[in-house]
């Protein structure tokens, strides 16, 4: 295991804190994350990908104002490094090169 | 907003997650459980509940105080970092030690599995509690028979006069019989089948998987079916309904299927009931037919007492009066009179459900064959002293050691450790290899457990899923750890820091001895238990090898002959015209297990009931004899010409002597089965014709029963003796013949010396089960063995190099190493000989024919223990006495 790496589900939610820069937090991911995966998750699950990538340095937070919500609780929220961006572009480029070296596969029935 | 969230999982919340990331998840978890509030509030606090919890997870939690400022936790955390340490310097004895205790746990383990599963017999039974068993105890001329079965009448008399009896159930044995569906051609045998009554589901608390509880067997030709014998006939789920035809016979309706009974319970293997109203003489008055086992509910169990004192009453209230009707002139007076001048006597009495297979003797007319409660006691001993002597291994080993720990022992003391402290150092490290070896003993139980069961004919299951189980492992675990470690640790901890760092080897006389004692404890067991072995194999082998009486060589049965009818006569001709076949005979009795019947004769000229004799009665036809190879002692066999012999009789020699005869004064003799008839001049007479020497039909562990031998037709079984050859083509033979003369009937065979065998499965069981053991504390022991002269030649390294320097030679030096253990071996051979001897005297002594114990015995075990010995010591000493005494002398 080399330090830099990446679950699935890790990537997942380090994508969605990389195109809601500054703007993800917890709640939101978790929201999203069940649209696009159709699935139930737990607020746990994204938790704790959160504080694993944030021990990595791929992410880090900050905490926001004072609002009515949330019983008065602050959000947090995160934003990607450049070390996790690094790592998400090159996690992308692996996938792509290995992708385009598919051929051209019919599955006619 | 007036919605809370659940107070209780914020507080745990709060208590247990990490302060920087806690508002953040509170936060979170609020905004979600406000969102799911307005559609639904439960769900929200549901949701709320688990997510609390799914945070629970290590890497949120909070570091506590109590833990990180305690000293208790820093001390144990060190003892377990130097525990490690200290196992691992030492990988050779931490795996002797692992090793040795897991073989010893594991041992024990599988002990503990089974006796647990025995103890287990019939408790699943709803209100096994309440249940009894009435049975027959009876002693008629001198020989006195105890029978799980009773007289049809006694359910009723129950029912209707003892008022503490909630349910009455009575079952009637009945052979195994072939089964088809109405439309198959195929038979299919079911082994153990059994008729009973419609309580019984009520009575036992099965539950049916389908069809009526209440109605099930309540008719006439009636069955119900385990799960697996009716898939046999029909796809799952379809069985009810449907009809069955019964020994190419009667038809049954299937009314009910159950699951399959369990294995550790009377009914085990049973697989069809049949309603007990299809038999004839289900509903006879008669108390001279012990065919019914009979179980009784009680209101409650305290009411046994007057459950037993009924039943001692029913011979006089209910059996005599009945028996007045046949014997005339016979009085409740003179009936008791003659029990008493005779010393015959008859009485009813009950068992406990739960007590069947452990507590009581196996009776006739028994479900199953029951355990032995002294084969549990055994069990359990050999199961202690593997603990104790892998406990023993560990002890030794660790004083072995000390030598080597003083230093360290002295160092902490002068460093301020309190012996306390060293004292839970050492414990931490017994019970981190104990709790090693329970891991690597339950791996190998798991592994082990399909194999035993194989060998020991129980379905035992690891119990992986109980917590009971897991509880009671890690109790061990911990109360072993401290056994184990115990000793070493308050011997070391006893050290004085002077004398250990001044290089004082201190108390190792003392140590020494103590090690050596238990090397003898450990060897006395292991020597024990070779010798007992080798007895319950050669008792075994002079049971099987004993000259019975009849040839049970080359003898091949089939079974299920009743089903070709009258064609039986046609096979046996047929069969015997095959070059190979010596002799043909057919009968349901066999001198393997089959069927037994007793009958109740008298000499014609004396008809008083005390001059009564019960004998075995078997019925076979006129080949019996020859085929069987019996030797007559007088008379004649059965003869074909002679049409009167249908009224002769042939008797073995217990039966003559039981009627006070030699064998020549019993030809001619006439006596009479018929006594039941009033008007005795047209008694029904049987003459003696022959008398055969007695032949072993039972078990060894009994005398042979008083029988007699009758012409008879009802025959199951035919007996194909051949002559010494390849036999493989006669039988294809005669399964072809089998085929033409009964199509669809499967044909089973077996030979008689296979059956023999199993008579003494339980002693076969038995031998095998001591020798797993037995190789198992051998194992044990020598691995202690091994540590210890692998320590013993490193402590005395320098003098085998001094040794070496002076001119000593690599023979002596390690004749003389392992010389000193042999001398431990031997003392541990001279106690455990004697031992041996007297505990399986008194096992053998429960055998009617036995072995004295032969003294090669002794002889062979003495050897097996010094061969091995020499064996594990030698290695060492011959490792140590080769070594360059350069390196051993240089160091230190």
């Amino acid at each position: 295991m080399n330090e830099h790496s990446l679950g699935e589900f890790e990537e997942l939610v380090l994508l969605l804190v990389a195109a809601h820069n500054q703007e993800a937090y917890g709640v939101m991911i978790l929201e999203l994350l069940e649209q696009k995966l159709e699935r139930k998750l737990n607020i746990s699950a994204v938790h704790v990908a959160l504080k694993r990538m944030e021990k990595k340095g791929f992410v880090e937070s900050s905490y926001g104002g004072i609002t009515n919500e949330r019983g008065g609780r602050r959000k947090k929220y995160y934003s990607i490094t450049s070390l996790g961006k690094k790592v998400l572009d090159q996690q992308y480029q692996v996938r792509t090169s290995i992708y385009k070296q598919i051929p051209n596969l019919s599955f006619g029935q | 907003m007036n919605t809370q969230p659940p107070k209780r999982a914020l507080k745990f919340l709060r208590w247990f997650c990490r302060e920087d990331y806690l508002e953040e998840f509170e936060g979170d978890l609020i905004e979600l459980f406000e969102k799911q509030y307005e559609s639904s509030p439960a769900k929200a606090k549901l949701k709320f509940f688990w997510g609390v919890l799914r945070c629970f997870r290590p890497s949120f939690i909070r570091s506590f105080k109590i833990f990180k400022n305690s000293n208790t936790f820093f001390m144990f955390k060190t003892h377990y970092k130097i525990a490690w340490r200290n196992l691992r310097r030492q990988p050779f004895f931490t795996m002797l030690n692992t090793l040795g205790l897991s073989v010893g746990m594991a041992g024990a383990l599988l002990i503990g599995l089974y006796i647990h599963y025995e103890l287990s017999y019939d408790k699943m039974f709803a209100d096994a509690d309440r249940i009894y068993r009435a049975n027959i105890d009876n002693r008629t001329s001198g020989e006195r028979s105890i029978y799980a079965s009773v007289s049809g009448p006694l359910a009723n008399v129950l029912r209707e006069d003892f008022p503490h009896a909630e349910m009455v159930t009575r079952f009637q044995h009945i052979d195994g019989m072939l089964i088809k569906s109405a439309e198959a051609e195929e038979n299919v045998k079911e082994e153990k089948m059994v008729a009973v009554d419609e309580t019984f589901f009520a009575m036992f608390g099965i539950p049916l998987l389908s069809g009526n509880e209440a109605t099930a067997l309540k008719e006439k030709n009636s069955i119900v079916l385990t799960e697996e014998a009716a898939q046999k006939h029909f796809a799952p789920n379809e069985a009810l309904g449907k009809e069955l035809v019964l020994n190419n016979d009667e038809t049954y309706l299937v009314t009910g299927v159950i699951e399959k009974l369990p294995s550790n319970s009377f009914l085990a293997n049973h697989s069809a009931f049949i309603s007990l109203s299809s038999l004839d003489g289900a509903d006879s008055p008669a108390w001279n037919n012990w065919n019914f086992p009979t179980f009784v509910k009680l209101s409650s169990s305290d009411r046994e007492p007057d459950l037993q004192s009924f039943l001692s009453g029913v011979t006089e209230n209910y059996l005599v009066p009945w028996a007045m009707q046949f014997v005339p002139g016979l009085t409740l007076e003179n009936w008791r009179e003659q029990q008493e001048i005779s010393g015959n006597y008859l009485s009813f009495n009950a068992i406990a459900l739960t007590d069947i297979h452990l507590h009581s003797p196996n009776m006739k007319g028994e479900f199953n064959l029951n355990g032995d409660l002294k084969d549990i006691y055994i069990l359990s001993f050999i199961g202690s002293f593997l603990l104790l002597l892998a406990c023993v291994n560990f002890m030794n080993l660790a004083t072995a050691k000390s030598l080597k720990r003083s230093k360290e022992v002295g160092i902490r003391k002068t460093l301020g450790s309190k012996r306390g402290n060293l004292i839970s150092q050492f414990l931490t490290e017994s019970s981190l290899v104990v709790f090693l070896s329970m891991l690597v003993a339950l791996m190998l139980v798991g592994l082990v457990l399909p194999h035993f069961n194989q060998f020991s004919g129980k379905q035992i299951v690891m119990p992986w899923g109980s917590l009971t189980f897991w509880l009671l492992m890690m109790v061990c675990t911990l109360v072993l750890g401290i056994v184990a470690g115990s000793y070493p640790a308050l011997m070391l901890s006893r050290f004085s820091p002077l004398k250990s760092l001044r290089n004082a080897s201190e108390g190792s006389a003392e140590n020494g001895r103590i090690r050596n004692s238990l090397v003898v404890f450990q060897f006395i067991i292991s020597v024990f238990l070779i010798a007992s072995t080798l007895v319950v194999y050669e008792q075994l082998k002079y049971i099987q090898n004993k000259d019975l009486g009849f040839e049970k060589e080359q003898v091949l049965v089939l079974n299920n002959v009743d089903a070709l009818k009258e064609k039986s006569k046609t096979l046996k001709g047929e069969v015997l015209r095959i070059s190979a076949v010596k002799n043909v005979s057919v009968s349901s009795f066999l001198p393997t297990p089959s069927d037994r019947n007793g009958a109740t004769f008298f000499k014609k000229e004396d008809m008083s009931p005390e001059s009564a004799i019960i004998i075995g009665n078997w019925r076979v036809d006129h080949d019996y004899i020859e085929t069987l190879g019996l030797e007559l002692l007088a008379g004649r066999s059965f003869d074909k010409r002679l049409a009167t012999d249908s009224s002769a009789i042939i008797l073995n020699e217990s039966a003559v002597k039981l009627l006070g005869l030699t064998p020549e004064q019993a030809i001619g003799l006439e006596l009479t089965d018929d006594f039941k008839r009033p008007d005795q001049e047209n008694m029904r007479l049987i003459t003696v014709i022959g008398v055969i020497k007695n032949f072993h039909f039972e078990s060894m562990r009994n005398s042979i029963d008083a029988m007699s031998l009758k012409l008879g037709s009802d025959a199951q079984r035919m007996m194909v003796k051949f002559a010494p050859s390849d036999f493989n083509e006669s039988i294809a033979r005669i399964e072809r013949l089998w085929d033409e003369l009964a199509p669809g009937q499967p044909f089973e065979y077996y030979f008689m010396d296979d059956a023999f065998s199993s008579v003494y499965e339980a002693e076969n069981k038995l031998g095998r089960i001591f020798m797993l053991f037995t190789i198992l504390s051998v194992i044990v022991a020598c691995l202690g063995l091994f540590g210890l002269a692998a320590f013993n030649a490193e402590k005395r390294a320098k003098e085998i190099g001094i040794r070496k320097v002076l001119g000593a030679g690599v023979l002596h030096l390690t004749s003389s190493l392992t010389l000193d253990f042999l001398k431990l071996v031997g003392l541990a051979i001279l106690v455990s000989l004697p031992l041996a001897g007297y505990f399986m005297n008194l096992w053998l002594n429960d055998f009617s024919y036995r072995v004295s114990i032969p003294w090669w015995i002794y002889l062979v075990s003495a050897l097996l223990a010094i061969g091995i010995s020499i064996v594990t010591v030698s290695f060492q000493s011959a490792k140590a006495a080769m070594s360059n005494p350069v390196n051993a002398l240089k160091s230190g």
